[in-house]
């Protein structure tokens, strides 16, 4: 039943925002449908944590893993609905946009979140490919929100490299399905089937299935080489749009991958899959390292960021053992961090009306309260204790040493990279003189409010998780290694 | 149903996305598009006369619609809308293109790819005529300068994968298939919406002039 609520909560409050004639009512409807997705995801979340998987539908299945995903998909989504309410009134009172296009961004909003739990709850991989294409479909739009030929460029790309990378990843999906009796089930594949049946699988089918999966998916995750669509797409979208995008969507796509990569470990063993997670997760670390050093925006250095982040995550999944419970905590870590950044970044782009650093100058006079909590994200997201994100770091990287020591070590030089460039950009946004024109202005408490909670959860998290969530990471661990 | 037949289906199939690659005009290219829709529309239909299932039937029907009809209005509409009667060159010229169209039906039926050609031995023409489809229609889409072939180079890529799937026995349930087509057609509204801002905003559909993103 919380599925359907979820997902009706949201495409109800879709259908609304189309309707609405109010701005008042937009918003109110869009933090009640996310309150909702909220409140009964950890509904999931706990019944997860006392049983194991849930699934009372046929069409939706949950695993422990499966219900973090939706926790964060429901925390980041609501932070990004109360977020946007005050973020687009200031653009509106800016004459950036108009009422339409606050109905159209609440409408694809909300359809974005709800293809996302999709995605996330499907109990058949032919579901969730559509939930997630859906989620593309949602999200271009939004990208190309402010209409710009640079925004316009970024979403044409966007839509055909994830459009590609889907239509492979579907092919993939489909292979996999050679290990089904095609008189089983009449036509509707569960996941469940896939890894019951994968014994079954030609091995070497395995392995082609799973490369056409990891780069069609990977291509979603932001992984090097498929990453190029990513820095384009959340620099140019508003800034809580990036903020889901980089924090949620990533994660969802590499759920899928996981998934996938259960079933093949099962036919061919672990290795494969393993090498491959540890090629793709250094080469994005490799690249975005290089690139963070020369970047101009602080929007794509937050999108280079994210595919740094991802190259950990994958390299957690790739080195296994030790290195998954820091991949998921990782995960965790990161989704709530980089929102949060993410949010910030729309406070600079609110008061200087730039996206470039070199124009930033002076936040922490002209505004002292985003710039310190930016600062504080920014040593979270790079690994400084006493943040979760230093601990998932090393454990991932301790875990590669043993096991694959150029690559650890390797790409314990590679953060460094990223933390020096990272720092540099961010000194020089945050300190040194405001311009002189610019007015000092109070900072709006509603611009403030979303970004510093998850930084709290994230500070909280670091040194306390409830129970039912050690339960889950516990779960998903033991499942994914 | 007869394999000869459906190797001359799939084989006009694959004739249309060659015929993609030299295809100077737009008009022609939706032409081939919609010509190309319409085999995998009879393939799903010999398929509804093996099963006899009504759900395969409307399967077939909603192809018909959203694939066939539906993708030519919106694509002819486009072209006269803002008068795209040429399309845009592509990055490798003629003679390239053709060598690499060649390499990749020759990758696809060579024993590399056995296994997945294999998956039904009776099959095994079919399924490799069908991945070379779906490599040449990958590489329209690479090789192609314009926003409008680029988004009929993925539907063909769509079609290819479905061809492919048919002829491997992977067919999915009647109701996910048309999940399936329902993503595609909102896909298709989506793409032709954007092809026409890109007009708007850049003059003509030559991705290769956009350069407004840069690290």
């Amino acid at each position: 039943m919380e599925f359907i609520i979820i997902i009706s909560s949201l495409v109800i409050a879709s259908l609304i925002a189309i309707l609405a004639k109010h701005r008042i009512t937009v918003e109110c409807v869009s933090i009640s449908a996310s309150a909702v997705a909220l409140i009964e995801s950890f509904v999931v979340a706990f019944k997860v944590a006392l049983s194991g998987d849930y699934s009372p539908f046929a069409f939706f299945s949950v695993d422990a893993l499966g219900a973090l995903l939706m926790l964060i998909i429901s925390c980041v989504g609501f932070a990004t609905v109360a977020y946007s309410i005050p973020y687009l009134r200031k653009e509106t009172a800016n004459n950036i946009i108009g009422f339409t296009r606050v109905k159209q961004y609440f409408t694809l909003l909300n359809l974005f979140l709800g293809a996302m739990f999709l995605a996330i709850s499907s109990s058949s991989p032919i579901f969730a490919w559509i939930a997630i294409e859906a989620t593309t479909l949602s999200t271009a739009f939004l990208i190309s929100f402010y209409n710009k030929s640079s925004a316009m460029e970024a979403a044409w790309k966007y839509l055909i490299i994830n459009s590609i990378g889907l239509l492979l990843g579907f092919f993939g999906t489909l292979l996999y399905f050679t290990s089904i009796d095609p008189s089983l089930g009449n036509g509707f594949i569960s996941w469940h089937m896939l890894t019951t049946n994968a014994i079954h699988m030609d091995p070497l089918l395995a392995k082609i299935a799973f490369v056409f999966v990891l780069i069609g998916y990977g291509t979603k995750v932001g992984l090097a080489p498929m990453h190029t669509w990513l820095p384009d797409a959340h620099s140019k979208a508003p800034a809580p749009i990036s903020a889901l995008l980089s924090g949620v969507l990533l994660n969802v796509a590499l759920v899928i991958v996981l998934k996938f990569k259960i079933i093949t470990d099962s036919v061919i063993g672990q290795s494969f899959s393993q090498t491959l997670l540890i090629v793709f997760g250094t080469f994005s670390i490799l690249i975005s390292a290089l690139i963070i050093l020369s970047q101009k925006s602080y929007k794509r250095l937050l999108a280079y960021s994210s595919i740094e982040n991802m190259g950990i995550i994958a390299l957690g999944f790739g080195f296994g053992g030790l290195g998954v419970m820091a991949a998921i905590l990782h995960t965790i870590y990161h989704s709530l961090t980089k929102s949060a950044l993410f949010f910030l970044s729309g406070n600079f782009l609110l008061k200087y009306h730039s996206a470039k650093i070199a124009n930033v100058k002076g936040a922490l006079k002209a505004l002292p309260i985003t710039s310190i909590l930016f600062l504080i994200g920014f040593f979270a997201i790079t690994g400084a204790p006493p943040f979760g994100i230093f601990l998932t770091k090393l454990f991932t990287f301790s875990a590669g040493i043993t096991t694959h020591p150029v690559i650890g070590i390797t790409a314990i030089l590679l953060t460094a990279i990223v933390f020096i460039g990272f720092f540099k950009h961010a000194s020089a946004m945050v300190f040194g003189e405001k311009p002189s024109e610019m007015k000092q202005e109070k900072e709006s408490i509603w611009l403030i409010l979303p970004p510093l909670i998850l930084l709290i959860l994230v500070l909280v998290l670091s040194f306390y998780q409830p129970p039912f969530l050690q339960v889950l990471i516990h779960n998903a661990t033991l499942y994914y290694k | 149903m007869n394999i000869f037949f459906l190797q001359f289906l799939l084989g006009i199939l694959f004739l249309s996305i060659f015929y993609l690659h030299l295809a100077k005009k737009n008009f022609g290219a939706v032409i081939a598009y919609s010509i190309q829709s319409l085999i995998i529309t009879l393939i799903l239909f010999t398929s509804f006369l093996e099963t006899n299932s009504f759900f395969l039937l409307f399967v077939v029907l909603v192809t018909l619609v959203i694939k066939v009809i539906l993708a030519s209005v919106f694509f002819f509409r486009l072209i006269q809308k803002h008068k795209l009667t040429f399309s845009v060159s592509t990055y490798l010229n003629l003679p390239l293109t053709l060598i690499v169209l060649a390499g990749f039906t020759a990758i696809a039926h060579s024993q590399k790819f056995l296994s997945l050609t294999n998956i039904i031995p009776a099959h095994q023409a079919l399924l490799s005529l069908a991945l070379s489809a779906i490599f040449i229609s990958l590489f329209l889409v690479i090789n192609r300068k314009d926003a409008l072939s680029q988004a009929v180079g993925i539907l063909s890529l769509e079609n290819s994968i479905v061809a492919f799937a048919i002829f491997a026995g992977l067919e999915q349930s009647p109701m996910l298939q048309f999940g399936i087509i329902f993503d595609i057609f909102i896909w298709l509204v989506i793409s032709t919406v954007f092809i026409s801002m890109i007009y708007r905003h850049f003059g003509s559909l030559d991705t290769s002039t956009m350069k407004h993103l840069k690290d």
